[in-house]
């Protein structure tokens, strides 16, 4: 039993490991833009699948970190290496505030205040020229090599595995935080808040954390999201991509943690396979989330987590 | 000195007067119980001192400490756990997670967001005692929401005992039980409270009950007090008699 769960550990490491050395560049850059995806659906899930906290404005929280490591990048020079960093600290700083206004309610208003949020990023990040580029956005973030001469990470295999660092880095944290104390009073939270606060528990105050800490690594996913594509604009803030993520979530298996990642990597397969065919490929995106609602609400990887225990 | 003293406690929703200026005294030991017609306001009462309603007017002492108008989760941290009328669990955790989870708002770093097995520890400890008080040893690994009727009300009152209260309050522990689950909970209840090692403030509408549970009552009508003492005195009050009309059965 331990030797199987290390193993179904194991095979997907390695295999994320040797990909870059096993495919081709094009595919390679591919699976980079979905591992980043995957963090920020995985971000999204700790509130989402852990505390029922639906929010219908994430890219909020991803196109913050996007802009915020994109300026640091562009204007104050700062190294990559330090630069992400940064944005994700100043995404979560913020987010403090974001988390204390949407939780004042709950619930569908809850959803509500998060989208209204996100769109007000959106409309700052089209009006404040001089610092976002309004609608040219920042274009030509470098990956600036350093500290200490560090350049490793620039290159495309570089780039890969500090994507990839970040996201086994952030699972790891996550999945102690819903294993520890503070995420048994999460579950409380998501069964039943009414309770929770009977038995003592200032139940905002986990909701604010939460928040916060979903927003920090959402925020990562964004800074690294803009010196991968070298740009960040307006999209990255904009409702769709809070909806995307949320498909994403959902598909892949929320409160799981790795399901949402799974979900991304899907998304991108799926999204690439059917664009290439047609135009309304989010048509048939649409009938696929609508199966996966109806017949598997588990997602992903509720189906392969019921394989993998009946031993097939 | 009383634990839980309550002076001139009112609660009025707009036109009415839910609670009419409530004064009360629960002593370290006691088993007191309020009892009512329906609306007499006992469940607001209820909410009152547990924090979930803020009074208009009054005041709630508890242990000497003014506790009027906190919420409801600073309130219950100071030692007051209670149950709620309608059954409050969470239904996708096992029995024994229910417990872990209300013992564990007691223990200090409660909200430390990693690790946490020696706390868990300390916290199952007293879930597991508690669930053994109410003879729920057997069923602690099943899902709450799958339980009988029955043994998620003595959850419920399991969880508060996991918090090991200083006052434990029971809005109508026997609410929507058959009659052998009522027996049960009764003999249960009843032992536990036996020792007097437990102060209690109950609400409950069957009068067997509370008889056999309660050394004091208090009757409630129309969100007043109208009388107030032993078992026998209380039965035999004419304004009990006039406001239950047909009496007691």
């Amino acid at each position: 039993m331990i030797a199987r769960r290390a193993i179904s550990f194991a095979v997907p490491l390695l295999a994320l490991v040797l990909a870059p050395f096993a495919l081709p560049p094009y595919a390679a850059t591919l699976l980079t833009e979905a591992l980043i995806l995957g963090l920020f659906a995985m971000s999204l899930d700790l509130m989402v699948g852990y505390a029922r906290l639906i929010s219908f404005g994430h890219a909020g929280a991803y196109g913050l970190g996007a802009y915020a490591s994109g300026w640091l990048l562009l204007h104050a020079g700062l190294p990559m290496l330090l630069a992400i960093p940064a944005a994700m600290l100043i995404t979560g700083i913020v987010a403090i505030g974001i988390a204390w206004v949407c939780t004042l309610a709950t619930g569908v208003s809850f959803s509500m205040l998060t989208l209204a949020v996100a769109q007000l990023l959106y409309s700052v990040a089209f009006k404040w020229t001089s610092v976002t580029g309004a609608s040219d956005g920042l274009a030509g973030i470098p990956r600036t090599p350093g500290p200490f001469g560090i350049a490793v990470f620039g290159g495309r295999m570089g780039f890969y595995y500090l994507v990839l660092a970040c996201l086994l880095g952030a699972l790891v944290l996550c999945r102690a935080v819903v294993r520890s104390p503070f995420g048994a009073v999460l579950r409380g939270i998501r069964e039943n808040e009414a309770k929770t606060l009977a038995l003592g528990y200032n139940t905002r105050r986990y909701k604010i954390a939460v928040v916060v800490l979903a927003y920090a690594l959402g925020g990562l996913a964004g800074a690294l999201y803009a010196p991968f594509a070298g740009f960040a604009n307006t999209e990255l803030l904009f409702w769709l991509l809070s909806g995307q993520a949320l498909i994403m979530v959902i598909i892949g298996g929320t409160g799981t943690l790795v399901g949402p990642i799974l979900g991304a990597v899907f998304f991108m397969l799926v999204q690439q396979e059917l664009s290439s065919y047609t135009d309304s490929w989010a048509l048939a995106f649409g009938l696929i989330f609508i199966g996966f609602v109806l017949f598997a609400p588990q997602g992903i990887w509720g189906l392969a987590a019921s394989r993998f225990r009946r031993g097939t | 000195m009383a634990l839980l003293e309550l002076d001139g406690l009112s609660c009025r929703f707009g036109g009415l007067l839910a609670v009419d200026r409530v004064s009360m005294r629960v002593a370290e030991g006691e088993v007191r119980a309020v009892i009512g017609p329906n609306g007499a306001g006992k469940s607001t009462l209820f909410h009152l001192i547990t924090g979930l309603v803020k009074p208009t007017g009054g005041t709630v002492r508890f242990a000497g400490e003014n506790l009027t108008g906190l919420p409801a989760d600073r309130i219950c941290r100071r030692g007051l756990s209670r149950t709620f009328q309608l059954t409050s669990l969470f239904p996708e955790m096992t029995a024994r997670e229910n417990a872990r989870l209300a013992a564990q708002a007691r223990q200090k770093r409660c909200w430390q967001p990693w690790g946490g097995s020696p706390l868990f520890g300390a916290a199952l400890r007293h879930a597991d005692a508690a669930l053994e008080q109410l003879g729920l040893t057997d069923v602690a690994h099943q899902t709450a929401g799958l339980l009988s009727h029955g043994d998620q009300r003595l959850l419920e009152v399991a969880m508060a005992l996991a918090q090991q209260p200083r006052l434990l309050l029971l809005d109508e522990p026997t609410q929507g039980l058959s009659v052998e689950e009522t027996a049960l909970a009764v003999e249960t209840l009843g032992a536990l409270f036996s020792d007097g090692a437990m102060t209690v403030l109950l609400v409950e509408h069957d009068m067997e009950v509370v008889f056999r549970l309660a050394r004091t009552i208090t009757v409630l009508h129309r969100g007043a007090v109208i009388a107030d003492g032993a078992p026998e005195a209380v039965r035999a009050d004419a304004a009990v008699q006039t406001a239950y009309l047909g009496g007691f059965d």
